[in-house]
């Protein structure tokens, strides 16, 4: 935002906003507008209302996902998922990963995003790089990070260790502590850059006079961090941390490809458990009944998110 | 606004192109015996020679050939085709989904098909059912051993391959006190050691093992204890680094064919990478040596076999593919393509010297894989092995905690 | 606000990039390596300019049917959930009423459902529709991408400054001349990001397209890579490769289309 070209006359306050969103609450022509919903209410109901509702019947049968020849078997699938020890066994790293992923994610993707929105030498190049990540198929970067983060001394990273400090060579994906940071650290790897292009769209509503006024007024550029970026960012990080905790409970495939959920059980993950169960298993009533349990429960974890975060934001600005 | 524009054109020119290619498409519909759908496990580079000889050899049948790749993504597909329907004439039946299919009668029983006559007795059962009812044409079988880096070995004065578990122990110490790394196996899957000395012991006791622990009237505690400790004394003797269950296959390989460790778990399509990224090592492949006075012996499976829809829409063509398919011919082919350790009878394999001294046992079917010898709930008892394996080599469980593991877990799906 | 070009923030920021993209740089530079040569050294340059890789793939994958098809996939699969995604942001914005609050809160559920438990349903839902196995059925799958989409324009939306919208209702312009006259070009930052986002999703998915499409001739690029994988199973140079040519459309666009997530407000603002 280097050139200031908007020059509105109000005072650049972001109350005023909320004021006119109820006045066009108040919309006169409400059946039009409605219209524009009739899209959308098509997508949500032919791909998402329907599967689930078929789901939510075969956790109640013995559908083994092969003949819709199923017989009723009432609640016995949510007993099984809830006394057996090993469909819950990804619980504990999903929490851990879900939360580790959305704190660095987070704390990583806003300060990249304010600096990649300025303009200096190369942006390009270190936009394309951050985001990048994002992109190649999981099995590949797997693949790659699995050399990297190899146990052996000729791991990328051990021999690197060993010729800079003479230390290692360190267990990353075989010791459980060590194997659960570095599945959160390649993730945050993965997810900082597309994370940070998030808020870098949502910067672009924040209009350039506000900074203006600030600096006019004598603010430096951390107070206007924290006192004008940051609360006006607030959608954005509801935005963003709402997509890392669903994404991050349902995690799979990294996990999967670097670790295979182990050692042991201890980078398994809840949907490991239902892929598993369904398809190598042929349970696929039981995993559509682990299925069920779990939307039900990110649904929780969503509302309570939500709900906090409109407070945060509703104290903020 | 010149993105849009641009985007705009792309979009018009983009949605043109094939449908003016749809179009010369639609009349392929052949002659008489018309068309054959075959959804593979193997690629198309390698299906193909074979299927276009078909073609040649059957100018009335046309096949549509469409893979993915193993293993989930093979299982899941195959898996929502068959509930839809949709599933081809002829698959790739595996022992992934051979449980299901089975039971399902979503497979067609070949039992006293003439082309079943040259496949041997092991590969019919892999894929068998009850009554000598045989679901799927096996014609390959591999089996997992030890391979050796004799230049390595000849290094720290070794140059016998050993040939019982102590020998081999005693090998690694002398290995690591010349100041080699001695062995290596990932721990990520059922440990391919491990299998061999239950596939000795299973085959001391007449195959009767799997049958007795299914049955109730043995537990895995019986059989498994010994095995677990012998295997486990890799790591309480400090021979091989705890770190292995973080490594892949790939990864092991790799170390290997750098020449940075002597030995290392095997299995035939190892062998080309290895030869790719090390033409001048002096390699060879050996079975697992053996515990408690039992030979030494393999960890292998039959692989996935071709089964025919119930289903079919072309059974007659399909019938006759499968009838191609173990021909020398068709065996030549494949063979060429994918280097397998085939086992009809009447086609002699050609495969890389290295695994000579392996080729006559895995042939002859003396090899063995729990998951594939269990009698049900493979794939949750696999899961919770590797885990506990995992758990064993890190010095967290015993032995006896592995096994009884083992016992709770199949107790829990009964 | 005036900005200087800082040449500290360029150093810190390129030597950050070049740290993070070491993994790029190893699927990269492995490409022009035997397989010998990157067990040997995989973080090394190339010895010599080694082409064999991406001349067998070129010789063996057909990559120009499958790239037009995930090209005419992708685009289409994009505008409608542009499309879907902005009408509906829209719509939610303009009217804050009790039944679009709680819809809008039902729609988060496309966030929640485990895409696996949903596919079996899907999968069925389309050989009803005797969709399966055609590119058609494949971007009715993708429209679900419609739901982030709008959840994203949503909040963007929300920020924008409504006098403008106001003033022009005042005109006298309908709803739907508002949406296309003065909502669009506003959103156009937050439309470029999520069109990115979600282009590369589509174009890399293999998931969906393994499970829905059967028939060689109409298979994507990341499946025919996926599809051709088989015979190179070990050979990670190839593998490697493949990825490579399926990404490079994507490092085109993304270099074509980052510019213009920056400056949207100020164009459209500009206009009115």
């Amino acid at each position: 935002m280097s050139t200031p070209l908007l020059t509105r006359t109000e005072a650049p306050s972001p109350a005023p906003v909320r004021a006119e969103r109820s006045t066009w609450a108040r919309a006169r022509d409400a059946s039009a507008n409605q219209l524009f919903l009739v899209p959308v209410a098509l997508v949500f109901i032919v791909l998402l209302v329907i599967p689930l509702t078929q789901t939510f019947y075969w956790s109640f049968t013995d559908f083994t996902g092969y003949s819709a020849d199923v017989k009723f078997v009432g609640l016995s699938n949510y007993h099984k998922v809830l006394t057996d020890p090993s469909m819950l066994a990804g619980l504990g790293f999903t929490l851990a990963y879900t939360i580790g992923t959305a704190v660095l994610i987070t704390a990583c993707a806003i300060p990249l995003a304010v600096v990649l929105n300025k303009k200096f030498f190369g942006r390009n190049f270190v936009r394309s790089v951050f985001f990048f990540p994002a992109i190649p198929s999981i099995a590949i970067l797997g693949l790659v990070w699995g050399y990297i983060l190899s146990p052996l001394g000729s791991g990328v990273l051990n021999s690197v260790l060993q010729s800079l400090f003479h230390a290692g060579p360190y267990p990353w994906l075989s010791d459980d502590t060590l194997a659960r940071l570095s599945v959160i650290v390649v993730a945050v790897w993965g997810g900082a850059g597309w994370h940070a292009m998030l808020y870098l769209a949502y910067l672009q509503s924040i209009p350039a006079d506000y900074y203006e006024v600030a600096t006019i007024d004598g603010a430096s550029a951390r107070q206007q961090f924290f006192h004008l970026t940051l609360p006006l960012l607030t959608p954005a990080i509801v935005i963003s941390n709402f997509l890392l905790m669903t994404g991050g409970l349902k995690v799979f495939d990294l996990p999967f490809t670097l670790t295979k959920g182990g050692p042991g059980y201890s980078t398994y993950t809840i949907t490991q458990s239902i892929i598993t169960s369904g398809v190598a298993q042929g349970r696929y009533g039981l995993a559509s009944a682990l299925a069920v349990l779990f939307t039900f429960a990110v649904a929780l974890v969503a509302v309570a998110q939500l709900w906090a975060s409109r407070r945060i934001e509703r104290r903020v600005l | 606004m010149r993105l849009r524009r641009t985007l705009a054109a792309v979009a018009a020119v983009a949605l043109a192109l094939p449908l003016a290619a749809c179009g010369g498409s639609s009349g392929s519909s052949g002659s008489s015996d018309g068309k054959l759908t075959f959804f593979s496990w193997d690629g198309q580079d390698t299906m193909k020679p074979v299927i276009d000889k078909f073609q040649q050899e059957n100018p009335g049948i046309k096949i549509e050939f469409s893979n993915a790749p193993p293993v989930a993504e093979y299982i899941s597909t195959l898996q929502s085709r068959i509930l839809s329907g949709t599933a081809a004439d002829v698959f790739a039946i595996a022992a992934e989904n051979k449980t299901n299919l089975i039971n399902g009668k979503h497979v067609v029983d070949l039992k006293d098909k003439p082309f079943l006559k040259n496949v041997p007795k092991f590969n019919q059962t892999t894929y068998g059912g009850q009554d000598g009812a045989v679901y799927g044409l096996s014609v390959a079988s591999w089996g997992a051993g030890v391979l050796y880096n004799k230049d390595l070995l000849a290094k720290a004065g070794a140059n016998a391959i050993p040939q019982t578990w102590d020998e081999f122990l005693a090998l690694c110490h002398k290995l690591k006190n010349a100041g080699v790394t001695p062995y290596l196996e990932s721990v990520q899957a059922m440990s391919t050691p491990l299998a061999a000395f239950l596939g000795a012991e299973s085959a001391a006791d007449g195959n009767s093992m799997d049958s007795k622990i299914f049955d109730g009237s043995a537990k895995f505690k019986d059989y498994w204890v010994e095995p677990l400790t012998q295997w486990s004394r890799l790591w309480t003797e400090g021979l091989v680094t705890p770190a292995v269950v973080g490594l892949t296959g790939d990864q092991v390989r790799t170390e290997f064919a750098n020449g940075k460790v002597a030995m290392m778990i095997a299995g035939p399509w190892d062998i080309p990478g290895v030869r790719k990224a090390a033409p001048k090592l002096k390699i060879e492949m050996a079975p697992i040596p053996g515990i408690a006075g039992r030979p030494a012996y393999l960890a292998g499976a039959a692989s996935p076999g071709y089964a025919i829809n119930s289903k079919a829409k072309n059974p007659a063509a399909a019938e006759k593919f499968l009838a191609y398919l173990d021909t020398p011919e068709a065996m030549a082919l494949y063979q060429k393509a994918t280097g397998a350790i085939t086992v009809t009878t009447d086609f002699q394999p050609a495969l890389d010297p290295a695994l000579q001294p392996i080729v006559k046992d895995v042939r002859a079917g003396n090899i063995y894989l729990p998951q594939i010898a269990w009698k049900r709930a493979e794939d949750i008892l696999n899961v919770e092995a590797t885990a506990q394996l995992q758990l064993l080599v890190q010095g967290k469980a015993t032995p006896e905690q592995v096994a009884t593991a083992l016992d709770t877990k199949l107790a829990s799906t009964s | 606000m005036k900005q200087r070009r800082s040449p500290i923030t360029s150093v810190v920021m390129i030597a950050l990039a070049c740290l993070v993209g070491v993994p790029l740089y190893y699927i990269v530079v492995n490409t022009f390596k035997t397989q010998q040569e990157m067990a040997k050294s995989p973080l090394a340059l190339p010895t010599s300019l080694f082409l064999d890789n991406y001349q067998r793939i070129f010789e063996t994958v057909p990559l120009g049917r499958s790239f037009l098809n995930t090209l005419v996939v992708t685009i289409a699969a994009l505008l409608v959930q542009l499309f879907v995604g902005s009408t509906a942001a829209y719509a939610m914005a303009m009217r804050a009423s009790r039944f679009n609050r709680i819809f809008g809160a039902l729609l988060l559920l496309g966030f929640i459902v485990p895409g696996q438990s949903t596919l079996i349903p899907l999968y069925r839902l389309l050989v009803g529709a005797e969709l399966v196995d055609t590119l058609r059925g494949l971007v009715i799958i993708y429209s679900g991408g419609a739901i982030f989409c709008y959840f994203l324009i949503q909040a963007y939306i929300s920020r924008l400054p409504f006098e403008i919208i106001e003033a022009a209702r005042i005109d006298g312009a309908g709803p739907f001349q508002i949406y296309w006259r003065i909502v669009l070009p506003l959103i156009r930052p937050i439309l470029v990001t999520v069109g990115i986002f979600q282009t590369m999703g589509i174009w890399n998915d293999f998931i969906t397209p393994n499970v829905f499409l059967s028939s060689p001739e109409k298979s994507t690029l990341v499946l025919q890579v996926y599809r051709s994988v088989g015979e190179f199973s070990t050979d990670w140079p190839a593998f490697m490769t493949m990825s490579v040519l399926v990404l490079v459309p994507m490092v085109v666009f993304f270099v074509l289309t980052q510019r213009h997530i920056v400056s949207g407000l100020l164009a459209g603002s500009v206009k009115s």
